[in-house]
């Protein structure tokens, strides 16, 4: 296993969370809490997005765990 | 002539009839009898029905005349009062102050004519056993005793804490008996669909579930006619915090073992961004 690996696990798991934060936020009736799920996942998002770019990076550094 | 019996059950039915179309029309004030006035209203008005009822000698239009009357005063005192707090405090009556600043006002005792037992009796039903412990005592005019207890006595909030805790909404009973309540269903925007899945996901059927609620979250809780059987409580939100937990850990590892100066710059960034909203989104999660 390989940093690449691991940091793609990473990836995965948080857009799993992303996905499971938006639906709480949908489901959830308190518009108090729905607002702090709601940027919770923007959060992620973000954090999400930084990790893709990092993924593409150690694709082109470590050739053979290309796959994303 | 018909015979007595076959007349006083008639006489029966009738002025239950009209005894419960006076309280609905009383409403919810005249039942809880907040003031001596409703509650002695509320005797007469039961004692004429009685009355008339059993007594074949009275005539019940008199009766219909005593209960109409001994309804309608409450009533319409009830209405003035809605304007006037002069005329308010006068039918109702006020309250009586009976412990302030800690000390109890004897003079309000006397004027009461409450005794320091029955004043210590009030309290205990406060589940209070020492005075001391009291900064403000009021007998309310039902003579029920109100009790502000001082600040050190009093229950511990999140407030005192500096605890963030997530507000919630009233949770709805959806299934009832086994039958799915269309209504809360309905107020809380989910289908039948829906729920059908969600006791799948349970795995039970809607017939076994005695009653099932759904809370702020949106997650669906039941109790089974069959308590032997074992039903898992929601575990998603718990197994949210946990994955976002792992994956700031996880972050804190990369940014740890990178040579790249960039990328370790956002992994930190990252991992510490996460804290932050994990730290604001826990109080959610967790509970």
């Amino acid at each position: 296993m390989t940093v690449g690996s691991d940091v793609k696990q990473c990836l995965a798991s948080l857009k799993g969370v992303e996905a499971s934060l938006s639906s709480l936020a949908i489901r959830t009736q308190d518009n108090e809490s729905k607002k702090t799920l709601h940027e919770t996942m923007m959060v992620v998002n973000e954090i999400v997005t930084g990790l893709k770019k990092r993924v593409g990076e150690l694709e082109r550094e470590e050739f053979q765990y290309k796959g994303f | 002539m018909v015979p007595e019996w076959i007349d006083i059950a008639v006489r029966s039915i009738f002025f239950v009839v009209v005894l419960f179309l006076i309280t609905k029309l009383l409403g919810k004030k005249q039942i809880s009898e907040l003031s001596f006035f409703e509650y002695a209203t509320g005797i007469s008005i039961g004692n004429i029905g009685a009355e008339v009822a059993i007594g074949l000698e009275r005539n019940i239009f008199h009766g219909i005349i005593g209960i109409v009357i001994f309804a309608a005063i409450p009533f319409l005192s009830g209405l003035l009062s809605l304007k006037s707090k002069k005329f308010r405090d006068f039918v109702e009556g006020t309250g009586t102050v009976f412990i302030k600043d800690g000390k109890i006002m004897e003079d309000n005792l006397k004027k009461e004519r409450y005794t320091l037992d029955e004043l210590l009796q009030l309290l205990r039903k406060k589940d209070v056993y020492q005075v001391a412990d009291v900064e403000f005592a009021e007998l309310e005019p039902t003579g029920d005793l109100s009790v502000m207890l001082k600040k050190e006595n009093q229950p511990l909030t999140a407030k005192d804490l500096n605890l963030t805790v997530a507000s919630i909404k009233e949770p709805q009973s959806v299934i009832m008996d086994g039958v799915i309540m269309d209504e809360p269903l309905a107020t809380i925007g989910r289908s039948r669909a829906w729920l059908h899945t969600e006791l799948e996901k349970l795995g039970v059927t809607v017939e076994n579930v005695f009653l099932g609620q759904i809370n702020s979250y949106g997650e669906l809780t039941v109790d089974l006619f069959d308590d032997q059987l074992q039903v898992a409580s929601p575990q998603e939100r718990p197994l949210i915090l946990s994955t976002l937990k792992k994956c700031q850990a996880d972050l804190e590892l990369f940014a740890l073992g990178t040579k790249s100066k960039e990328a370790k710059q956002m992994y930190s960034k990252s991992s510490e961004k996460l804290q932050e909203a994990i730290d604001k989104v826990m109080p959610i999660l967790k509970g």
